[in-house]
């Protein structure tokens, strides 16, 4: 029974997510864009779930959607112009991007489809256990990734500095002025 | 190909769905002509990347946290990704008064 | 005899030296340091020189060492390009003479060049002119000769064409190096034949000659060592394996190939026109490189290579005929020039081919015009260089080259007279000064071995030496001052005096030196006197002075009336038989007409418009494809992606 509810929901969850990367990409308004991204990724919150992995089910909800998502609907609202508003590509455009991605997605579904990977028995293990990660995140010895971790904080810290530099009013002249 | 038979979600039906959600972002990457709907669509591909990690975690490695510890990085990233870029189209806006990537062809030279 | 190495590498490393660091300090440090290293260069020739003879005594042929040498370009085993040096005695033979010369003309040329532009360059490529002749003289293969007679030839360019504002200077510089360039063709072919049958050879003979060379040599023998190739051994597997070509044998194919750039560089008929010219360099460069040294280098090679000649055969005499026609040839163009220093490059032109037919009338069994030529070798090194060196003299105090210019010169430039007095009456062959020894040498060996008419066109030309050199010297010594500037002549600074001075010693004593006891080749003949080819000889030598005399010390009527009465022979002599003219004749006319204009059109149109039109192509394909670079990231991405998509596509084909 449990089987038959986790499958129907992998399908439902599976066809909205798909609907919603469509309706990103071919809407023509930038801001509902940002919705659909925000339903896409709370699709992919619900395939953590099913996965076994809910507390990256958390984090993709608190993180990604309430802080990145959030943060990007705040800029495109902020900066908003009439032409962010809209967004048309032209036929060539598109042309050349439905054979990129239909090629692209042809060429790896065959690459996987002919792949053989050694599936393991799955006993119902936590594959997002806190405790574990934490340790793992910590652990300096084979197999630790206390280096990525810090790797990232500076990263982070960069990036931070890097957006109010880039961002800062100094910095902004307009080179036809100076001409 | 027989895994792909049955109803049940298998290994390859996952990897299938995340290969969708990226060519899907991919298309959007190459035809968006707002930088803003290009970094939408960035954002796209890095979560069915970071989906594939899970999976991979989940079908072949049970009782391992590798593939969730990379994911929660590329959620890092992507939060410093965003930053970065969302600055840079802030200065773009202010410099070239358009955000639409078409007409950034400076490379052309 | 270790550091022989030290006679070639002392100028060396003085041409590094003055050429890099002294020259632009100090330019007269930069002569003084070159003259230096010259003199110590000479102390190490001479040192070298004792040490073998009191090794291995004389009287016999004494044996050849390679004391020093390293491996430089190894082509594969057994042919192995060395550098180093030779000792055997007409190596140290020549040693000795041209590390003197050089000092003296180092020296000399101190007062010489003093004020002159470049002066720190001239003695930079003086150096390095040194260093070369050096190398090439202590060669103990065919490729560090080859290498050196490149570097001569280069530096030979330099200092010909060393007043290179003067247009004259740079067309004989040019005019020098293309001749003997393309002479060296012919050396390089022969090099190739040589070594190919050489290392063919190898496996037959090399374990022989091996044990043979054993102790003499520093490291193992190579198939294109002299003495691999000068080996009886050697001479007898290509004469008997390599068949003929045109009716010659391979070997003598070879010798001929090289005799020619022996030819080019020792400036023989025809390939001599260079010479002449060569006299637009400065005067003492004209006396070291091209009366003294590098000329006779050509003379060398062949007394080098002489067992491979003598094992030929028709090689030694195409050498034989080349010297004897060059030797009378330009003994007779040289009655008629007025430019001094032309007058001395043809006589130079005329003993170098009496040393070339030395070495022709020779044969393995009777090699004394080997000796003979190797003395007069010596012997002319001394006192043409001192005729040069006098001669540069009397130039620098009249300032012009033309004898018509001088004349009275007697009293104002004692020294100089005396000194031009000894080296004429040397190379006139008057007993018993050092040429007198040498050209008996030459005849005996031509009359010896049979060749009655060598013998007699030496004996005439010997006579015509007299007379043409006792002509320049009663013009520019004796009579009235013909001349404004010959008026007011003055005599060379001290520096230029000393070695005028030396030479002329070296020059009258330099005949007593019993070379064939040196060299070791001449197989117990009696070397002294032989009184049936000396008075003939002297009688020749001094009927060209009396006749010199009578016609230059005497009115201008008397060879104006000669002059006259010669007519049209007298103009062909004069203006050089015209060879100049025939050789502009056939390259501009002939060579340029009918084979350069083809092959310039055909490099125009054909090679060129095959290169413009693959120009074009990438042209036209570049613009086809310029709007693909539309300057977006995005565009730049999908053609990414789709190239790898496709390249995986084709990659799976190839492999499935």
């Amino acid at each position: 029974m449990t089987e038959t509810i986790t499958t129907a929901l992998f399908y439902i969850f599976a066809a909205s997510a798909v609907l919603l990367a469509f309706a990103l990409v071919l809407t023509r308004r930038i801001l509902r864009a940002a919705v659909w991204l925000m339903g896409v990724l709370f699709c992919s919150a619900a395939f953590y779930v099913l996965l076994g992995a809910e507390f990256l089910a958390g984090i993709q909800v608190l993180v990604y959607i309430g802080g990145i998502v959030v943060l990007l609907v705040f800029a495109i609202m902020l900066t908003s112009s009439f032409e962010l508003l809209d967004d048309h590509p032209s036929a060539l455009r598109r042309i050349l991007g439905i054979l990129t991605a239909g090629g692209f997605f042809a060429v790896t579904a065959l690459a996987l489809l002919s792949t053989k990977f050694p599936v393991k028995a799955y006993h119902g293990e936590a594959i997002s256990d806190v405790e574990k990660i934490g340790k793992s995140l910590l652990n300096y010895g084979p197999g630790g990734y206390v280096l990525p971790f810090e790797v990232i904080s500076v990263l982070l810290l960069a990036a931070l500095i890097g957006g109010i530099v880039v961002a800062r009013k100094v910095l902004v002249k307009d080179p036809e002025a100076k001409s | 190909m027989n895994e792909l038979m049955t109803l049940t979600p298998g290994l390859y039906h996952w990897l299938l769905l995340t290969l969708l959600l990226f060519s899907v972002g991919l298309y959007g990457l190459l035809t968006r002509r707002n930088a803003v709907g290009v970094l939408l669509s960035t954002e796209l591909m890095l979560n069915s990347a970071a989906l594939n990690f899970v999976i991979f975690n989940r079908y072949m490695a049970p009782g391992f946290v590798d593939g969730s510890i990379m994911a929660i990085f590329i959620i890092a990233v992507a939060a410093a990704e965003v930053v970065v870029a969302m600055a840079i189209f802030v200065a773009l806006l202010k410099l070239k008064k358009t955000a639409d990537v078409t007409l950034m062809n400076e490379l052309r030279g | 005899m270790r550091n022989a190495w030290l006679v070639p590498g002392i100028p060396f490393f003085s041409f590094l030296i003055v050429g890099l660091f002294i020259r632009p300090l100090s330019e007269k440090a930069a002569g003084w340091v070159a003259t230096a290293a010259l003199f110590v260069s000479a102390f190490f020739a001479y040192s070298i020189a004792w040490d073998y003879f009191s090794h291995f005594g004389i009287g016999h042929e004494g044996p050849a060492l390679v004391p020093w040498a390293f491996e430089w370009l190894r082509y594969q085993d057994h042919l192995t390009a060395t550098i180093g040096t030779l000792i055997d005695p007409i190596s140290i033979l020549l040693m000795v003479v041209v590390t003197t010369v050089s000092a003296l003309v180092h020296l000399y040329s101190i007062g010489y060049m003093a004020g002159d532009d470049g002066y720190g360059r001239y003695f930079t490529f003086l150096n390095l002119f040194s260093f070369s002749m050096l190398g090439l003289v202590v060669a103990p293969n065919i490729v560090q000769m080859f290498v050196c007679w490149e570097l001569v030839g280069v530096s030979s360019f330099l200092l010909i064409g060393y007043y290179y504002r003067k247009p004259s200077a740079v067309a004989a510089g040019k005019k020098a190096f293309i001749v003997t360039r393309f002479a060296d063709l012919g050396f390089l072919i022969g090099i190739l034949i040589l070594g190919y049958f050489g290392i063919e050879a190898f496996p037959h003979i090399g374990a022989k000659i091996q044990q043979e060379m054993a102790g003499l040599s520093s490291i193992p023998i190579q198939a294109i060592d002299f003495a691999f190739i000068n080996h009886p051994a050697t001479a007898h597997y290509i004469l008997t394996t390599a068949g003929t070509v045109l009716g010659l044998s391979t070997l003598a194919v070879a010798c001929i190939l090289i005799f020619m750039g022996c030819a080019g560089k020792s400036a023989m008929f025809p390939l001599h026109i260079w010479l002449p010219d060569a006299m637009e360099g400065p005067t003492p460069v004209s006396a070291l490189i091209h009366a003294a040294t590098m000329v006779v280098a050509g003379v060398y090679l062949v007394a080098r290579l002489f067992p491979s000649f003598a094992a030929a055969g028709t090689p030694l005499d195409v050498v034989a005929f080349i010297g004897t026609f060059t030797c009378a040839f330009a003994a007779i163009i040289a009655c008629t020039q007025d430019d001094i220093k032309r007058v001395l490059a043809f006589s130079t032109l005329s003993q170098l081919g009496y040393m070339m037919l030395a070495l022709g009338v020779a044969t393995a069994v009777s090699p004394l015009g080997h000796t003979a030529s190797m003395f007069h070798l010596f012997t002319h090194a001394f006192f043409k260089a001192l005729l040069f060196l006098a001669a540069g003299a009397l130039i620098h105090g009249v300032h012009s080259n033309e004898i018509w210019d001088m004349g009275g010169l007697r009293k104002k430039l004692p020294v100089t007279h005396l000194t031009f007095l000894a080296a004429t009456l040397a190379i006139a062959g008057v007993p018993p000064l050092s040429g007198f020894f040498s050209k008996d040498e030459i005849l005996r060996a031509a009359v010896e071995n049979h060749h009655p008419i060598v013998f007699g066109v030496a004996l005439f030309v010997a006579g015509l030496t007299a007379f043409y050199m006792f002509r320049i010297y009663f013009i520019s010594f004796w009579g009235d001052a013909r001349s404004e500037k010959a008026e007011h002549a003055h005599e060379a600074p001290a520096v230029m005096l000393i070695p005028l001075i030396a030479l002329a010693l070296l020059a009258i004593f330099a005949g007593f030196v019993p070379m064939g006891e040196y060299l070791g080749t001449s197989h117990g003949g009696h070397h002294g006197i032989h009184w049936n080819i000396a008075i003939p000889a002297t009688l020749a030598g001094l009927i060209g002075i009396a006749l010199s005399a009578f016609m230059y010390t005497g009115t201008r009527e008397r060879y104006v009336a000669v002059a006259r009465a010669l007519g049209g022979m007298y103009t062909v002599v004069k203006n050089k038989f015209y060879v100049d003219e025939v050789y502009l004749f056939v390259t501009k006319n002939i060579i340029f007409h009918y084979i350069a204009r083809p092959i310039a059109w055909f490099d125009r149109h054909i090679v060129d418009g095959a290169i413009n039109l693959y120009a074009w192509l990438t042209g036209a394909l570049g613009r086809g494809l310029k709007p693909l670079q539309t300057g977006q990231v995005q565009t730049y991405s999908a053609w990414w992606i789709s190239g790898a998509v496709f390249f995986i596509i084709l990659l799976w084909m190839k492999l499935s």
